[in-house]
């Protein structure tokens, strides 16, 4: 049996462990996970093989597609992209189900707990391998099930419950948005095809998009007096979905709050599922974007206008979980910018970008699990209370150092000497360097390089604060059991040395994924659709500073911070209060809560709209009551007239027969 | 055809409801009841084993003369359309039986009896191809509903029974008179007289008088929007579903016949009606208002039950909406909307009903962290939420995902509105499900028990086989996809 | 032979009697013989038709309505009778409990 015969298992086998482990889980020591373990482990298995399999033979597509119902399909396709995604999401989730053993070794829900976040990870795979837009959107939902599910896993919490309704909410609205492009290009399509589909034609594969992509954009509709091609209004839908899932602003308000979970799961969340999908959406269907005048465009400049906005809100958090749920938004918005910059590089964009999110799903697992090790071990999540963490959790300290300085992106350029957060961030930066000169905006480039230097004073606020000085409350910790620390160490030898080992080699290995026999398409012709001048030389030939300059400015973080948090030399006090308007703002994450929740949520939608559709719908009621009224009412007054008097009654009969008498007559002589 | 195996499908529930009437105890009338419903179950799959999915003629078909002289007959038939509506009856009540094995209800017998006689009538009407027999069911679908609430009833039950009954009674009486004028006139058209359903809409376009056929498609499908509800002469069934019993409200949710009507007798005149383009508008916008003012309506309930009621309008509206998408995979969606919420809206009101029977309350905010003691039910009723707010891989999403897409070809402004429904919707699940399951305990409702043995299994099976047609719809899917092929050509013949 | 109109003129006049009494009449067995009148001033109608017509069938429907103004009077005088028992008078235009 071919390994590609294997591979609808890689999402079926955790979708299985999850029903196996959900009803026979509490029979089963520590909740049945080693279920989810083995079925997770045997997925990324698979994954690897075909990824390798792949990396020698990059034509050598995994594609079926099996009729589902009507004219839809499902399907798996792992092309170079859908391979290392699935490799990352199979292996990082593996590594957080073992962890997740011993941290979650106290709860007694534990069943529950291996059963959702194995159907989490089925889910993402799921999104992962499909072949067609709608199996992607079934299983993209499913992620926000599961979500939600893991979100609220603690659910007697009320915050906790709250905070898995407000994720669910939110990427809806996206998930929504997402539904309506899919409508919208169905309904495209179905008109190319003149509303008769060919038997076996399944229109909502990629590869069959892919294909029609010139009549789409060819189609035009007026908006506002603005001619807007179709393909535009469906890439910028698609990416609605996109900015829902992977918290992109102004959707990234469920982010933070879904820090109720376990540990464990905003690590899942942060790293491997969930997030990346919104990513991997807008990766996937990149020539559509390429194809799509100003989509690139609004990719780009909310993604770095993104990484900038919550990196300040990052600077001042005291949650460590929040700090770092800032810190995933922030370099969403990385990715965001690195797929907007096709609108320069092209296909290179898609490589540049699923690099950084490689790179980022390791270091920022890291970061969350070591997280989870601290709060597991002194009992609170507010780095305030922290200090001097080191000294009793050496393991834990030197993994998130290291993913630490991945995260600032610390490397020498032209070298291969860097940790993987270097090797991928730079080339985004760089790439934004390039747009910058070859459209005089050099917005994105500034907002990029501004995050970096914030990114950077952010997460050694967090290391400086949590780790060294002297304890400021009195915790008792100890090191984590070994279960939990041996993935931190996979993590933190991955989050050193991935980027350096693969740096040349992944690029151009998903550049593979547009020039397959799968999908195999001009790149330029695509991006003239699209109006985009894509530049004539690729990155890497810029001036020496501004090589240098990503580095830099992560080299002046790290100053800043060790001199305010690690020496204590500038007294923050006078900055860091109540009074100060622009602390006041972050500190309260620009209101975002009060607008969105309170405001929009609930005085506008439910105090607002829906109890005045109260009001109407009473009025429905009493316009019905009305009507009855009416005859109630009308027949008051014409039972007067049963007087219960026979010789009344006889009256009535004579004068109406006579009357009758008179009227035949009058008919038959007028006729 | 040897047995006339679609009468008895009809006659068995009537001859049980009966013969549970004269039982004398709980035990008896209840096993009586399960008996009646398991043998219809088993008569319908067998007829769904032997059903012919790639044609959309009438199977199973039964004649007799009853009233030549007006030519009335005994006909009975089952198409696409039909089908899954009788199979999701007949799958149901059996498992309706077994929720409320335990119940303690007062006049048991009466009780099954009028559960029974309900589903004969609901089935009567889907298989009946006479408009006479038709409209017989119709009507005879009211009174054991009407008793059903006024004797088992919420506090308000009176008044909930007797606006229910009058509002949905003028509604058909308006459409009886859209018979009779349909009747009449093929009577003088052809010379002889026939009340045969599929005759009589073949002879619709025959009509010369062009106002006539608007004013009998107009009186048709008022009746049908009435018994749907569709906004805005929805305003009997919230009250009709909050004051009924659980089972009462069940059989509420299965009385699919409005829907029915659209497909059965709407669909295949609308092309032949002259003001056409204006009721395919009419309908679609009721649609579309229905899905997002029920959607709202939803949001601003505090009583669960309640809201469940108003989600039933907005969902319903999917169905008169993929009815005016006029492709043919929007009126198989619209079908399969009617088969998924029958089967979803069920366990919605059964959990409805246990919850209020274990808390006395079913005001949303006095709840709260119920999933703590009733682990079951929270499982249980989150896949049926989840059904119902749309998810993929449970049958909401396929009926909605159709409808949705197939009538933006046609409808593109009425599925914009559908669209932003769809967040409200999950709204109002969610809120609700916070506030119900999840959250602090309210420790005033003392140790709950959670659901018993027969509850979790027939709320599971139900459970089961949503998720199951979620995943694989094309067992109901093909049959209707094959009608609704049938009722779009008719389009395409008229020119459209 | 004495001319159709007489009947019927007879019949009319009959007829007129027992309307003017049924309606100006308060008590019932009074209103009930007016009854009466009217009924046989549509018997005579009838066999005076019949005659005329040299048709048998008319004279059938006059036996036929005398049977039946018998039992009605038959039951109608039980009705008064009981009345009477119970209120001690029978004024039909006070006995009203069915109005409105």
């Amino acid at each position: 049996m071919a390994i590609e015969d294997m591979a609808f298992l890689i999402p079926v086998l955790p979708a299985l462990a999850f029903v196996l482990t959900f009803f026979l889980g509490k029979k089963l020591p520590n909740g049945g996970a080693i279920i989810p373990i083995i079925a997770i482990f045997t997925s990324f298995v698979i994954s690897l093989m075909i990824t390798l399999n792949l990396l020698q033979n990059p034509e050598q597509v995994v594609s079926q597609s099996y009729n589902w119902f009507a004219i839809l399909n499902v399907g798996v396709l792992i092309d170079p992209l859908a391979a290392v995604m699935l490799s990352m999401v199979s292996f990082v989730s593996l590594l957080i189900h073992i962890y997740a053993v011993g941290y979650m070794s106290h709860d007694k829900a534990q069943p529950r707990y291996f059963a959702e976040t194995a159907l989490f990870t089925a889910a993402m795979l799921g999104v992962v391998l499909s072949d067609n837009i709608l199996q992607f959107f079934i299983c993209w939902e499913l992620v926000g099930l599961c979500s939600y599910l893991l979100i609220g896993f603690w659910f007697e919490k009320p915050s906790a419950a709250s905070a898995a309704k407000k994720a669910f909410l939110t990427t809806r609205v996206g998930d929504v948005m997402f539904l309506a492009g899919i409508i919208l290009l169905f309904a495209d399509i179905f008109r190319i095809f003149n509303g008769s589909i060919p038997e076996g034609v399944y229109v909502l594969r990629f590869d069959e998009i892919f294909t029609h992509i010139p009549e789409i954009a060819a189609l035009n509709t007026q908006i506002f007096g603005f001619e807007v091609s179709h393909l535009t209004i469906i890439t910028l839908l698609f990416f609605g979905g996109a900015v829902g899932k992977s918290g992109q602003f102004p959707l990234h308000v469920w982010l933070p709050d879904a820090m109720e979970g376990p540990t464990t799961v905003s690590a899942l969340i942060h790293a491997a599922t969930m997030v990346t999908a919104g990513v991997y959406l807008v990766a996937r269907t990149f020539p559509m974007f390429l194809a799509a005048p100003y989509s690139l465009l609004v990719v780009a400049y909310l993604g770095a206008f993104t990484a900038l906005f919550a990196a300040t809100m990052g600077l001042v958090m005291n949650d460590i979980k929040r700090v770092l749920a800032f810190s995933t938004i922030s370099q969403l918005g990385y990715m965001m910018l690195g797929l907007g910059m096709g609108a320069v590089i092209g296909v290179t964009a898609v490589g540049d970008s699923l690099f950084h999110l490689i790179n980022h799903a390791f270091f920022k697992a890291l970061l969350f699990l070591c997280a989870g090790s601290v709060i597991h071990a002194v009992g609170t999540q507010d780095i305030r209370q922290m200090g001097g963490v080191r000294k009793v959790m050496p393991i834990t300290f030197a993994t998130m150092l290291i993913a630490s300085l991945a995260l600032a992106g610390f490397g020498i350029p032209g070298t291969s000497i860097g940790v993987s957060g270097f090797f991928s961030k730079d080339p985004i930066i760089e790439a934004a360097y390039l747009f910058g000169e070859s459209t005089e905006n050099w917005v994105p480039y500034l907002f990029s390089i501004v995050a970096a230097l914030l990114t950077s004073i952010y997460i050694f606020r967090l290391i400086f604060m949590t780790f060294t000085g002297k304890p400021r409350t009195n915790y008792g910790g100890h090191e984590s059991p070994s279960v939990m620390t041996v993935p931190l160490m996979i993590l933190g030898v991955l989050a050193l040395v991935f980027g350096a080992l693969t740096k040349t080699g992944f690029g151009k290995f998903l550049e593979e994924t547009f020039a397959n026999n799968f999908v195999n398409m001009d790149i330029h012709a695509l991006a003239e659709i699209g109006k985009y001048h894509l530049a004539s030389h690729g990155a890497g030939s810029e001036p020496l500073l501004i090589l240098w300059m990503p580095v830099i400015v992560a080299i002046a973080g790290l100053l800043i911070s060790y001199l305010i948090y690690g020496m204590r030399i500038i007294d923050m006090s006078s900055i860091v209060s109540r009074k100060n308007p622009i602390y006041k703002l972050l500190y309260n994450r620009y209101y975002q809560n009060a607008i969105f929740t309170q405001f929009l949520a609930v005085k506008v939608i439910y105090e607002g709209l829906a109890l005045a559709g109260r009001a109407i719908d009473r009025g429905f009621d009493w316009t019905v009551y009305l009507i009855g009224h009416i005859f109630t009412e009308a027949s008051d007054g014409l039972r007067l007239l049963q007087t219960g008097v026979v010789q009344n009654y006889a009256t009535s009969v004579v004068t109406g027969v006579s009357l009758l008498i008179i009227l035949v007559k009058l008919i038959l002589e007028v006729f | 055809m040897a047995i006339p195996i679609l009468s008895l499908i009809v006659l068995i529930p009537f001859l049980f409801a009966v013969l549970t009437l004269f039982t004398k105890t709980k035990e008896q009338a209840r096993v009586s009841a399960l008996f009646s419903s398991v043998l219809v179950l088993a008569l319908s799959m067998f007829m769904y084993f032997n059903f012919d999915s790639t044609t959309s003629q009438m199977q199973f078909q039964e004649f007799a003369q009853w009233v030549p002289s007006l030519g009335i007959n005994y006909q009975l038939g089952i198409d696409g359309i039909s089908m899954p509506l009788v199979l999701l009856n007949a799958i149901v009540i059996p498992f309706l039986i077994l929720f409320t094995w335990n119940d303690d209800k007062k006049q048991p017998n009466r009780f099954y009896a009028l559960i029974l006689a309900t589903q004969g009538a609901v089935i009567g009407v889907f298989v009946a191809l006479d408009f006479f027999l038709f409209y017989v069911f119709w009507e005879l679908t009211l009174v054991p509903l009407f008793f059903m609430v006024s004797i088992w009833g919420g506090p308000a039950k009176h008044k909930a029974s007797i606006k229910f009954f009058i509002y949905t009674h003028v509604g058909s009486l308006v459409m009886l008179l859209g018979i009779f004028g349909l009747y009449f006139a093929a009577w003088g058209q052809t010379g002889t007289p026939n009340m045969g359903i599929e005759h009589l809409l073949s002879q619709f376009q025959f009509i010369a008088s062009g106002l006539s056929r608007d004013l009998i498609f107009v009186a048709l499908l008022f009746g049908f929007l009435v018994k749907i509800p569709a906004f805005p002469f929805h305003s009997w069934l919230p009250d009709a579903y909050v004051e009924a019993p659980t089972a009462g409200s069940v059989l509420f949710v299965l009385l699919k016949i409005g829907g029915y009507g659209l497909f059965r007798v709407m669909l295949p005149i609308l092309p032949f009606t002259p003001s056409m383009n204006l009721m395919i508008a009419i309908m679609a916008a009721l649609g579309a208002v229905s899905i997002l003012y029920g959607a709202f309506l939803a949001l601003a309930q505090k009583d669960l039950k309640r809201m469940v009621a108003y989600s039933s309008v907005s969902h319903m509206g999917y169905v008169t909406l993929g009815a005016a998408g006029l492709v043919s995979l929007s009126v198989s969606g619209a079908m399969f909307q009617q088969f998924s919420h029958g089967l979803i809206m069920s366990i919605m009101f059964m959990a409805c009903g246990v919850i209020n029977n274990a808390t006395g309350t079913r005001i949303i905010n006095e709840l709260g962290g119920l999933a703590r003691k009733m682990p079951k039910l929270a499982v249980i009723m989150m896949l049926a939420f989840m059904a119902s707010l749309g998810l993929p891989g449970l049958t909401g999403f396929i009926a909605e995902f159709l409808v949705l897409t197939f009538t933006y070809i046609n409808q593109p402004t009425y599925v914009v509105i559908a669209i932003l429904a769809i967040i409200i919707t999950a709204a109002y699940h969610l809120w609700a499900m916070q506030r119900t399951m999840f959250g602090v305990y309210n420790e005033k409702f003392g140790a709950l028990k959670d659901i018993s043995a027969s509850q979790t299994f027939s709320m599971a099976v139900i459970a089961i086989l949503i998720l199951y047609f979620g995943l694989n719809p094309s067992p109901v899917l093909d049959m209707m996809i094959t009608n609704s092929e049938k009722l779009v050509s008719l389009m395409a013949v008229a020119g459209v | 032979m004495i001319p159709l109109f007489y009947y019927l003129a007879l019949s009319a006049i009959i007829f007129s009697i027992g309307l003017f009494g049924f309606m100006t009449q308060r008590s019932g067995i009074r209103m009930l013989m007016c009854v009466e009148l009217m009924l046989n001033a549509a018997n005579i109608n009838l066999v005076a038709f019949s005659s005329y017509n040299g048709d048998l069938t008319g004279q059938v429907f006059a036996l036929y309505s005398i049977a039946l103004a018998a039992a009605e009077a038959a039951i109608g005088f039980a009705i008064l009778m009981s009345i009477y028992r119970v209120r001690d008078m029978i004024d039909l235009n006070k006995i009203n409990v069915l109005r409105w």
